[in-house]
């Protein structure tokens, strides 16, 4: 129970928290059961901070550490109209006739916990019974939805069919694989150029800010935005990083259709280019260097294979095309004078390429290519040379070899944070069970019945997975998905073809869909049973800030009461647990987190019990001070003003490649799949079924570049009022809607101006959205960011989102295939693909007839 | 009581909106008598971003400008109130007396800054007061509280944080012609450039270091800048209004020239040098 009493402080998990990591804390204000406000942490003045020393300057952070606007306006989420706040059953659902086709239409009904855990449980009984075991159980659990340490992370599915497994013996279940979303186009891509198996193909970045602070000339941000996600998922550090270049003096271009919110204020330099063809760019700059010989001979020489390759595609000496800058400015948009401009200006000048994680560019359709001609361009540059770096403006803090990216204490990385095993479930070498489906391939193994693909997508997996060939359902008479296991509604809005997953949720096959969420939001009403999830201001949890470039680790408080019969995540699964006889697996919370928290060095080194820490309520552990980080530096090979790839220029060898070196043609790709067009051993330009210039585009001549919302958290966060008026647009009618960003030739072309209203449309569907006329957005491209709230709605007789969420008619990776034929990527592509566009007259469209939005909940 | 000032750097806001999303999170649904009653959920933005999109693709930039109360000391609402409802502390944060306030709506045009709401619901006229009830408490305001770049700074207003030093560009003030006498000052408030970028079209090469100068035909005084290593160039900080002329020199090439006058950014494009015979 909530103590009652005047104003107290709690600290509060961040909502964009995923995966148990956290950023710093928020310090929530609480009166009387009333969230106030909240502020932004400041470190204690106990807590040393680091200094990066340079000949340009020393770098400190501030100790005031804030977060996303979201994060301040989660508050209003708590009681939103929304919020499930009871188990809730679907009126036409009944176990005899789950009424599959009605799912999204009917309305829902209020039962008790107990009526609701006893469905769940005879279902999975009548499951086991039918089928043998819980193979045709598919529980996706995943982040991207307010994710705490342990009480609201949605891997307790996960666990619960793996503990019936192994404790039960009730057999395999079916786990969603989560693809690697953030770092697509590298882990399919610059794997296969110079390994990082480990940091899903980007390079380490031990100490990379002494390099790139003493000796940097040139930072390419390479779609990256800081401004834009740093916040969400880093703090106060994303922002402070991209003016430590300014500060020392570093000339920032910025590669991107978009002027995002970094390059608007921070880019010198903005080369807008047409989206996902900067592979063909960086062929034109290759061309430039070879032509005026101004690359690293020698380094090309020592640190690579294959180059003699590459460099006769980019003269064109295979296939009859010199990749000139001329040539290049076809494809990019890109004058050819730029390019030329940038390749003398990268060649002159200490150039490092920075990312934050990979953004719009390594999602798209054979975005692998990007990647891996971005490793070449940066090879034939020596990376790892002073001031050559690839740089990351974030802080998750597992990108290294063996010192973190910023002075840090190696004992704090690696025994200072209490680790959630959970996480291993999202972040894993393999799958825990055999039977599984990638994230990017759910609705198909839905609707299709059968698909086959390569690589389990599993985040930490060897490069050889790549080329390992997986199926679903594992022998042609399973039975395939039968039950759904949905923990936080954020497929249809951050995945691909999302009306095709809401199709696979109407699917007669699937005879139950559970969800559990604190909101009835996207694909929730696609339920038969909703159960009422938590936020982190209803229940006690650990707060582990891994996601900062300082670390932490916080006690939060319960700060209000539960909203209705809510449960956390870890309670409902609990509960669930308890009536399957797995009550032993799921020991109180607080015995949970004591035993995480008690290997700590807050606890060994420190002496801060477990009961004293939530006295305390925080730790914020020491960095060292400079001398000492030059010792410990020095320990392990680097000196003063060296990082990031630094090891690598001294040893030319110990990448996870086969040859160990920087590999311009893959030898796993060569021995594998010598034939691959789609990603041939040495990567290419390859025009592929969503580029200007198919068939297709002459039909839907403009392409879409989706980014991250800057103040959405994925799908979360736009029944927040406050938030849709940061960033909607609000149409004649009054509605707001998504805004998208058109050219002013190409809104001129059709008739569009500013406010108005306008369908993007293509082969899967219609979404609607608000015109934002601007130059901040190449000619040929529109940008709209991913993970609106859908709001279906009709439009002349015709399903059309009216929220905006541009994810619902994106592509799905198999569609570069014939149908049944094996995926050999399947791949994330959900930016760079073909639309048109038309103006729309709003009276035109009908509100909340499409499907799923028929669905209100009956009675509280 | 000391007097107390803002000052605002439009080049440090990156339009984060942590300062508008605090606002409301201190404001709505909550009182803080007599400084101010409850914001209404949405439509008032107390501190709101005002967006400067700048230039043609692609030498486009953005100049973001956070716009609260100016807590004039020569307030034009004051003057406009028939009320006599708005008042200035003796810390010089101007208020709205809510209890006084009968909702005409008289102050909001005679602001012009523009920075005044009305209230339907509660039948008054509504604004910043610069977080009155937390100086109180010697808390800064909110948005000077959550600011991550000190684009939004909060003091005493002879604090050196808030005065003219040797690396700083010069305090302004939002609207001089208003002469309203206002304690926030400003840096960084955009003014008008001329933007482009020289190619030799026959080569198809930007050129750099070629010398751009912008004259004044109001008062002859002339500003030089190179372009770059991308051929692109700036003159930045002119005068809103002024005519110039433009002269692009390159040596080996013919030179061009332009009249530009500056009603807001004007951007000559990418301009052809042709090479001298």
């Amino acid at each position: 129970m909530v103590e009652k009493k005047s104003k107290k402080n709690f600290y509060i998990s961040h909502p964009a928290s995923g995966l148990a990591r956290s950023n710093f804390p928020m310090v929530t204000e609480v009166a009387d059961g009333k969230i106030l406000r909240s502020l932004p942490f400041h470190v204690p003045a106990e807590t040393r901070l680091y200094e990066i020393r340079t000949s340009r300057g020393t770098f400190v952070r501030p100790r005031k550490e804030v977060q996303m606007p979201l994060a301040i306006a989660h508050k209003k989420r708590v009681h939103s109209d929304t919020r499930v706040r009871y188990p809730l059953l679907r009126d036409g659902w009944s176990a005899k006739n789950p009424n599959a086709a009605e799912r999204g239409k009917n309305s829902f009904s209020r039962i008790s916990w107990d009526q609701a855990t006893d469905i769940i449980v005879e279902q999975l009984h009548s499951i086991k019974e039918k089928y043998g075991s819980m193979e045709p159980v598919f529980v996706q659990a995943d982040g991207h939805g307010q994710s705490g340490y342990m009480q609201s992370l949605h891997f307790w599915g996960h666990y619960l069919f793996d503990m019936l497994q192994k404790k039960k013996g009730w057999g395999w279940w079916t786990q969603q694989v989560r693809n690697p979303d953030s770092w697509e186009g590298y882990y399919w891509g610059a794997k296969h150029v110079w390994g990082f198996d480990q940091s899903l193909g980007e390079p380490f970045q031990d100490a990379v800010w002494d390099d790139v602070l003493e000796h940097c000339e040139m930072v390419i941000f390479s779609g990256n935005d800081p401004e834009a996600t740093g916040l969400g998922m880093s703090g106060s550090i994303a922002l402070e990083m991209p003016k430590w270049l300014k500060r020392a003096g570093i000339k920032i271009v910025a590669i991107s259709p978009d002027l995002n919110y970094a390059a608007a204020v921070h880019a010198d330099k903005w080369i807008p280019l047409k989206p996902n063809t900067d592979p063909a760019l960086y062929l034109g700059l290759a061309h430039t260097w070879i032509v005026e010989g101004k690359y690293d001979k020698d380094y090309v020489r020592t640190h690579t294979t294959g180059f003699e390759a590459f460099r006769a595609h980019v003269m064109g000496e295979d296939d009859g095309v010199p990749k000139s800058a001329q040539w290049a400015e076809k494809i990019t948009g890109v004058p050819a004078h730029t390019i030329r401009a940038l390749a003398r200006e990268w060649y002159s000048n200490k150039t490092s390429l920075s990312v934050y994680f990979g953004g719009a560019k390594v999602r798209g359709t054979l975005s692998h290519l990007s990647t891996r001609m971005e490793a070449y361009v940066l090879s034939m540059q020596g990376i790892g040379k002073p001031g050559r770096q690839f740089l990351r403006t974030g802080a998750p803090s597992f990108y290294k070899k063996d010192l973190a990216q910023v002075p840090r204490y190696p004992e704090v990385d690696f025994k200072g944070l209490a680790l959630n095993p959970m996480i291993e479930y999202a972040i894993g070498k393999a799958p825990v069970t055999p039977v599984f489906v990638p994230r990017t391939l759910a609705a198909e193994a839905i609707q299709n019945g059968k698909v086959r693909w390569k690589s389990t997508t599993s985040a930490l997996a060897k490069t050889e997975d790549q080329f390992k060939s997986y199926r679903y359902p594992p022998t042609d008479d399973h039975p395939g998905i039968r039950m759904v296991w949905n923990e936080n509604g954020s497929q249809p809005g951050s995945w691909g073809h999302g009306l095709n997953w809401l199709a696979a949720l109407q699917n007669p096959k699937v005879e139950f869909v559970l969800g559990i969420h604190p909101w009835l939001e996207n694909d929730l009403p696609f339920s038969d049973l909703i159960l009422p999830a938590q936020t982190n201001y209803e229940h006690e949890d650990l707060i582990v800030a891994q996601r900062s470039e300082i670390l932490g680790m916080f006690y939060q408080e319960q700060a209000i009461e539960p909203v209705g019969e809510s449960r956390s995540d870890y309670e409902i699964h609990r509960m669930i647990g308890k009536k399957l006889g797995l009550e032993a697996e799921f020991p109180p919370v607080d015995d949970w987190l004591k035993k995480a928290y008690d290997g700590t060095i807050a606890n060994t080194k420190h002496g801060l019990s477990w009961e004293a820490f939530k006295e305390k309520k925080y730790i914020v552990y020491d960095c060292p001070t400079w001398e000492e980080w030059v010792e410990i530096k020095k320990q392990h090979g680097y000196s003063e003003h060296r990082g990031g790839m630094a090891w690598y220029w001294d040893k030319a060898g110990g990448l996870d490649t086969p040859s160990g070196k920087i590999e311009f043609v893959s030898s796993l790709i060569q021995k594998h799949e010598p034939g691959n067009t789609e990603r041939p051993p040495l990567a290419k330009w390859v025009e592929h079924p969503e580029s200007l210039g198919t068939e297709k585009s002459k039909s839907y001549p403009l392409i879409v570049m989706s980014n991250h919302a800057k103040f959405r958290f994925h799908v979360q966060g736009d029944d927040i009022s406050w938030i849709k008026e940061l960033a909607k647009v609000r149409g004649p009618d009054g509605y707001m809607y998504e805004a998208c960003w058109i050219n002013p030739t190409d809104a001129a072309a059709r008739g569009i101006h500013n406010g108005e209203v306008i369908k993007i449309f293509n082969d899967r569907g219609v979404v609607l959205a608000g015109a934002l006329v601007t130059e901040r957005i190449i000619a040929g491209a529109v940008s709209i960011d991913h993970g609106a709230k859908m709001d279906l709605a009709s439009l002349n007789n015709q399903l059309a989102d009216r929220g905006g969420c541009i994810n619902l008619i994106a592509p799905v990776p198999g569609e570069k295939y014939a149908k049944g034929a094996e995926i050999d990527v399947p791949e994330m592509n959900v930016s760079g693909f073909l639309v048109q566009i038309e103006k729309v007259n709003p009276k035109d469209i009908i509100p909340g007839t499409g499907v799923g939005y028929s669905a209100r909940v009956a009675a509280e | 009581m000391g007097k107390k000032a803002f000052l605002v750097d439009a080049d440090k806001c990156t339009s984060c909106k942590l300062c508008v999303i605090a606002c409301k999170d201190e404001h709505v649904d909550a009182s803080y008598a007599p400084w101010t009653g409850p914001q209404p959920d949405t439509g008032h933005f107390w501190v709101d971003i005002l967006t400067h999109e700048r230039g043609k693709i692609p030498r486009v930039k953005m100049t973001y400008q956070p716009l609260f109360c100016q807590h004039c000391d020569n307030a034009p609402c004051i003057k406009a109130c028939p009320e006599d409802a708005i008042e200035t502390r003796a810390d010089g944060l101007v208020w709205i007396d809510e209890k006084s306030c009968t909702g005409c709506g008289e102050c909001q045009p005679a602001c012009p800054y523009d920075v005044i709401f009305m209230n339907g619901a509660l039948g008054v006229a509504q604004k910043c007061t610069g977080c009155a009830h937390r100086v109180d408490e010697g808390l800064l305001p909110r948005c000077a509280d959550v600011c991550p770049h000190d684009a939004i700074l909060f003091g005493d207003q002879n604090d050196t944080m808030l005065a003219d030093g040797p690396d700083v560009k010069p305090r302004e003030i939002y609207l001089p012609e208003a002469e309203t006498v206002p304690r926030v000052f400003w840096r960084g408030l955009p003014k008008p450039w001329i933007a482009g970028s020289v190619i030799d079209a026959a080569r198809d090469e930007i050129i750099s270091g070629a010398e751009i100068v912008a004259t004044s035909l109001d008062d002859d005084s002339a500003l030089t800048v190179k372009s770059d290593a991308f051929g692109d160039f700036w003159l930045r900080d002119l005068r809103e209004g002024s005519r110039y002329r433009v002269d692009i020199r390159a040596p080996g090439y013919l030179s061009v020239a332009e009249a530009v006058t500056t009603r807001g950014d004007q951007d000559l494009g990418t301009i052809a040098l042709k090479a001298a015979e």
